[in-house]
């Protein structure tokens, strides 16, 4: 279908020779769409606060997004923090644990954990690449380590996320994101699956979990880190 | 009467219609409201959202080819259709090659543009559609009615009864919770076990060549990583330079949208599966879709480009609220189908449409990149008068009228006769029936004109100085 191709492009040329004579060269075009963006600091609604990491904690839970949080000092407490989530939903201590050597190394004792995971998951435990205080955003970036179907098919789905890998705005990620390889995928996840599409009313767990649950590890405030 | 007024005529008698769009448009009106009114800095942000707009569709032909570029080396394939015709016979293409029998779809309106659950039952594969509402429309048979709410039209209990009839274990139905649930219990084996996904494109991101979607339930990732094949079908005007560019379109896109600062879930697909990725498609084909843009832009359609599908403009249409997505006829309805559907139909086939809107300006107010909706619409009544696409009726009484406006004398003389003769009608200071006044009458009452013209008034009141 070249010829589809050169028709469509042969086309919009014949009207921007109309509008534009001079086209300028690729640079100049690049250039020209950074500079818009020199405007956005300026105009993000406000609201990431010194403490990004309390900035994050507090967008994450709100009842829009509908996730629920809670904060441990270190990676050794990651798994009594899935433990108690699981006593307390009164779930199978069974679970699918995202295949990322820094959550098998944990000591899982009383959980049985398999490293792939079932069309209707009961649990999920995941580690995201960095969340977004701003939106209070979950970023997870697939991989090897990083199967994309983890954040989608469980029911409940819990997520370990490092304080010092919260960036607090969109756009502070998408420039990190400009320094790495790009992945197959990005996935940014804010909060419970849900859906409007009944008379416009805010039901979770459509298709994707109904239950989202982070465990922040780290500090627990912070100003940001940029570099990954 | 024509297919157009038929319609709205039926739309407007159908008081389970009004309900159903009165408690989404009515939901989404206040959303969006609350999430504006925490934004001080919208009117800015709106303003940044039409410069990105404006930017990449004045230089379009250099982004598509840096996206095209980029995916290529993403592992994408990358196609170019003209019109409907080529972009289904490509994504049909794929899917027979790729053997499939069953395809899932997550909603694209540029898929619903091109004709493809059509294309697709024609093909004899199986369409699985996985958005709760394309779900809900698709069990009925409907169109969709609005772009971001396709089932708008339909209340919860008419979606409770259709589940009960079509799915496998509906149980109880008794809220909207429990069908919410009984949908994912039927359409879950049938995520992974199709052959093909595909989705539309919410972005084209040139300096990546990835394409974003964005959805609240998560179908689109489980439509797009379990099959061997994900298809992309996308408008050419979807392109931003970056993904920083993106952000800034998706704060206004989702906002004006359904009033959340962002969607549950934001994806930017690249590629298919890489070396070591345990899911994903092993091949990710990406339809690249004319379809009239190119003639928009040079056509004097170009701001129509900036559109970022939210459906604000519908939900806050007197018009569209009165009878409905459906009434008008074309894929996209309110203010932007009736921008677009001559575009796609032609406008002999739909030139009501632009005249189905009492230019309150309302859409423009609420649109996130300022499209000048009424102008664009005003643009298309003018072009259907000088085709000569208006009845003669029409014609003949604005000749008339025309004839008279320019012989002032003549003017006054006939408005001196007429306003004692509509007096003569008026009741309480309205008329609420009159000779040759029956198409006005018929659904309002017409105020009774004052006892003397205005120009008449003028002079009484400069002789009396």
């Amino acid at each position: 279908m070249s010829s589809a191709r050169a028709d469509i492009l042969a086309a919009i040329a014949a009207t921007r020779a109309a509008a534009h004579p001079a086209m300028p060269n690729a640079a100049e075009i690049t250039a020209q769409a950074w500079r818009l963006l020199d405007m956005v600091p300026g105009l993000r609604p406000d609201r990431v606060g010194a403490d990004v990491v309390e900035s994050f904690r507090a967008r994450v839970t709100l009842p829009a997004i509908g996730a629920t949080a809670e904060h441990v000092q270190s990676w050794a407490e990651m798994p009594d923090a899935v433990r108690r989530y699981l006593a307390t939903h009164q779930l199978p201590a069974s679970i699918a644990l995202q295949p990322h050597p820094q959550l098998q190394s944990l000591d899982w004792q009383g959980v049985v954990t398999h490293p792939t995971i079932a069309v209707d998951e009961p649990v999920a435990v995941g580690l995201a690449l960095g969340g977004v205080a701003e939106t209070g955003s979950l970023i997870f970036h697939s991989g090897h380590d990083a199967p994309t179907l983890f954040a989608f098919l469980p029911v409940h789905h819990i997520v370990a996320l490092e304080t010092s890998r919260i960036w607090p705005w969109l756009e502070d990620y998408t420039a990190a994101l400009a320094t790495m390889p790009h992945p197959r995928n990005v996935n940014l996840v804010t909060g419970a699956s849900g859906t409007t599409d009944i008379e416009g009313a805010l039901v979770r767990g459509a298709h994707g979990p109904g239950f989202l649950h982070v465990v922040l590890i780290g500090e627990r405030s912070g100003a940001l880190t940029s570099d990954l | 009467m024509n297919a157009f007024t038929d319609r709205a005529a039926r739309a407007v008698a159908d008081t389970t219609l009004k309900l159903a769009i009165d408690r989404t448009t009515g939901t989404a009106r206040t959303k969006r409201d609350a999430a504006v009114r925490a934004w001080p800095q919208f009117q800015q942000a709106r303003e940044l959202g039409r410069q990105i707009k404006d930017h990449v569709i004045a230089h379009l032909d250099h982004y598509l080819l840096e996206f095209e570029r980029n995916a290529i080396a993403s592992g994408a394939k990358v196609h170019w259709a003209r019109n409907a015709q080529e972009a289904c016979d490509i994504t049909i293409r794929i899917c027979k090659d790729a053997g499939a029998r069953s395809v899932t779809r997550a909603k694209s309106m540029l898929g619903e543009e091109i004709g493809l659950p059509q294309a697709l039952a024609e093909a004899g594969i199986t369409r699985v559609e996985t958005d709760l509402a394309e779900h809900i429309i698709q069990l009925a048979g409907d169109p969709p009615s609005h772009i971001v709410w396709p089932a708008l039209h339909k209340t919860r209990e008419q979606v409770a009864a259709l589940f009960r009839a079509h799915h496998t274990d509906p149980g109880a139905m008794a809220t909207v919770e429990a069908m919410v649930s009984s949908a994912r219990r039927e359409l879950r084996a049938k995520f992974m076990a199709a052959d093909v996904g595909i989705s539309g494109a919410n972005f084209l991101v040139a300096d990546t060549g990835a394409i974003c979607t964005v959805t609240n339930e998560g179908n689109a990732e489980l439509t797009t990583t379990p099959p061997r094949v994900h298809i992309v079908t996308a408008g050419i005007e979807k392109l931003v330079p970056s993904t920083a560019h993106a952000m800034s379109l998706l704060r206004l896109l989702v906002r004006s949208a359904t009033g959340a600062e962002l969607t549950q879930y934001t994806t930017f697909h690249c590629g298919p599966k890489r070396a070591g990725d345990r899911d994903g498609p092993e091949e990710f084909h990406i339809v690249l879709v004319d379809n009239g843009r190119t003639r928009m832009l040079g056509e004097g359609l170009a701001e129509m480009l900036r559109c970022l599908r939210c459906g604000a403009c519908l939900n806050h249409c007197v018009v569209y609220r009165q009878i409905g997505g459906h009434a008008y006829g074309g894929v996209y309805p309110g203010p932007m189908g009736s921008v677009l559907t001559p575009v796609l139909d032609g406008l002999a086939e739909s030139k009501d449409l632009p005249k189905a809107c009492t230019l309150n300006g309302m859409c423009q107010e609420v649109c996130p990149v300022n499209i000048p909706l009424p102008t664009l619409l005003r643009g298309w009544r003018d072009k259907a008068w000088r085709e000569g696409l208006e009845p003669t009726t029409t014609r003949g009484a604005l000749g008339i009228w025309r004839f008279m406006v320019l012989r002032p004398g003549l003017y006054r003389l006939a408005t001196r006769i007429a306003l004692p003769v509509m007096r003569l009608f008026a009741r309480r200071g309205w008329i609420a029936a009159m000779p040759l006044a029956g198409g006005w009458t018929r659904h309002r009452d017409l105020p009774a004109p004052a006892a003397q013209s205005f120009m008449t008034q003028l002079r009484q009141r400069k002789s009396a100085r």
